[in-house]
């Protein structure tokens, strides 16, 4: 069962098209990663699906309606923005009591538990919190709330290595117990590719890759050996990548699976790999971006 | 309704800024009266008053504007409704105001009852604002409350949507709108009119019911910005 589902959306602003043609959908208790480059439209998505963007065409459907202005379908849905932005005034615990009146499934032993993991003094001011206490109350917010579906845009932002990996554990623990649908933006891809079950892959506003991580990760391999046989076994596959040296070449393939050749050496593709050669493909020209 | 109680609540969560600043405020009238008085050599020249009030709105007007500036784009992102979030401010608003009124006629009647604090000052029961009853009065005192309030929503919101930008826009155009009608009346010659007409009106319609219809014709305008405001 699915819980959003976006058909054909897009999004302009002006001449540019942040989405174009979007469709996808996130099915129920499912840690869903969306990834993609800067301006990708990840984060377009996100604030379409919770009612905060306005798509300029297409369908969108949250809990089987349109999530805008709608009471119904918002109580059931928490996102948490990358640089999330606090009201002056409040302290942690003034965030984390907003948190508990609006979100029914709300732990607070949860969420003091995490407070305790991630050292965020809850008497301070939010404005007085490094960036990485900051991105770790809106961590916090978003897994005690236990949400149906969550969102985290790059929630990350200021965590060190050990905190980042103490939210992976915290998710997912929480997530075997609470079972809902999570969506997780994010650059940090090799971090993330055991904790997602799905994969979807944005690039310049529309849907690359929409898959089952598990699938993604057995179909998909990088072949090497001489030019000659790779090029006979890669022909009829969807190569994502090509590097040639002297008479020996490396090809990703999508669709392979891993086997044995003689003569061939193949190796299983990480998934952040598989995003970067997929994208690559996309022939976007490789520059920072602007999230939009 | 529930969940605009809730929106209520989280308003209410830094409550000094709503409610602490503004009583605070207020309790400082009388010795801020007595520091101007003093400062101008008035204690012996017979009854005056003295315009602290606005000090009052202008604290009123700042802390709305940052609830919509900041507190609004938080709880969107908690799932809360544009709408519930503009029902729950009205709540507010109107609380405030009443609140706020309320420990304004009680400063009337300690003024009143210590002759003026003592020197004949009036700070609270200007003679602009008439002497009606105490319910009266409440209503008095909460009317521009609530008109000074919905100046700040409605900047709150604007500056949400459309930021500096919007702001600049606003003002200027409310001072051309302001200009252009103040033009018009001086040359049609309405001024002795509008004065007489203003005179005319008791206080309770001057600082009650216009300044709520004001509000509202303010308020609509707020919700049809806040309607594609985003976080």
């Amino acid at each position: 069962m699915n819980v959003a589902r976006m058909a054909g959306v897009t999004k302009r602003y002006g001449d540019v098209a942040a989405l174009d043609g979007v469709s996808l959908e996130l099915a129920e208790n499912t840690i869903h990663g969306l990834l993609g480059r800067n301006g990708a439209g990840k984060t377009t998505v996100m604030r379409i699906l919770t009612g905060q963007a306005f798509e300029t065409g297409g369908e969108v459907e949250v809990f089987g309606q349109h999530p805008y202005e709608n009471a119904d379908v918002l109580s059931r849905v928490c996102f948490i923005r990358e640089s999330q932005h606090y009201p002056d005034k409040f302290r942690v615990r003034h965030a984390l009591r907003a948190a508990e009146l609006l979100y029914p499934h709300w732990d607070p032993a949860f969420a003091a538990a995490l407070l305790a993991d991630f050292a965020v003094p809850v008497d301070r001011l939010l404005r007085k919190l490094s960036r990485g206490q900051l991105s770790a109350v809106g961590v916090i917010i978003g897994l005690a709330s236990r949400a149906p579906l969550t969102l985290f845009d790059e929630p990350y932002l200021g965590l060190d290595a050990v905190a980042r990996q103490l939210f992976y554990d915290r998710l997912l623990a929480d997530y075997a117990e609470h079972p809902r649908t999570v969506v997780l933006s994010t650059h940090l891809i090799d971090e993330v590719s055991d904790l997602i079950e799905h994969v979807v892959l944005l690039d310049a506003g529309r849907v690359l890759i929409d898959a089952e991580a598990e699938t993604l990760r057995g179909e998909t391999v990088a072949v090497t050996g001489p030019a000659g046989a790779v090029e006979r076994f890669a022909a009829g596959y969807d190569e994502l990548h090509r590097e040639q040296v002297g008479g020996s070449l490396r090809v990703t393939l999508a669709g392979a699976g891993n086997r044995l050749e003689p003569g061939l050496d193949f190796e299983p593709v990480s998934l952040q790999q598989l995003v970067v050669r997929t994208t690559q493909r996309n022939r976007r020209p490789v520059a920072a971006g602007k999230e939009s | 309704m529930p969940r605009v109680l809730d929106v209520v609540r989280i308003q209410l969560v830094h409550w000094p800024a709503l409610l602490g600043y503004p009583l605070l405020a207020l309790v400082a009238m009388p010795p801020l009266g007595w520091g101007i008085d003093v400062s101008n050599g008035e204690t012996a020249r017979g009854a005056h008053e003295i315009y602290l009030l606005p000090m009052l709105l202008g604290a009123i007007a700042s802390a709305h504007l940052q609830t919509m500036t900041q507190v609004f784009p938080f709880t969107l992102g908690l799932g809360v409704t544009r709408r519930a979030f503009a029902a729950a401010t009205a709540l507010v608003v109107l609380g405030q105001a009443l609140l706020l009124g309320l420990g304004l006629v009680a400063f009337d009647i300690v003024e009143r009852l210590t002759g003026g604090w003592g020197r004949e000052t009036r700070i609270f029961g200007l003679d602009v604002l008439g002497h009606g009853n105490p319910l009266a009065l409440w209503l008095v005192y909460s009317g521009p409350l609530v008109a000074v309030s919905a100046i700040g929503v409605l900047a709150g919101v604007v500056f949400q949507r459309w930021r500096h930008t919007g702001i600049y826009l606003a003002i200027f155009g409310s001072v051309a709108l302001l200009v252009a009608m103040g033009a018009l009346a001086k040359t049609q010659n309405w001024w002795p009119s509008i004065g007489s007409f203003l005179g005319g009106q008791p206080s309770l319609t001057l600082f009650t019911a216009y300044p709520l219809v004001f509000a509202l014709a303010l308020g609509g305008a707020a919700w049809l910005v806040l309607r594609r405001a985003t976080a």
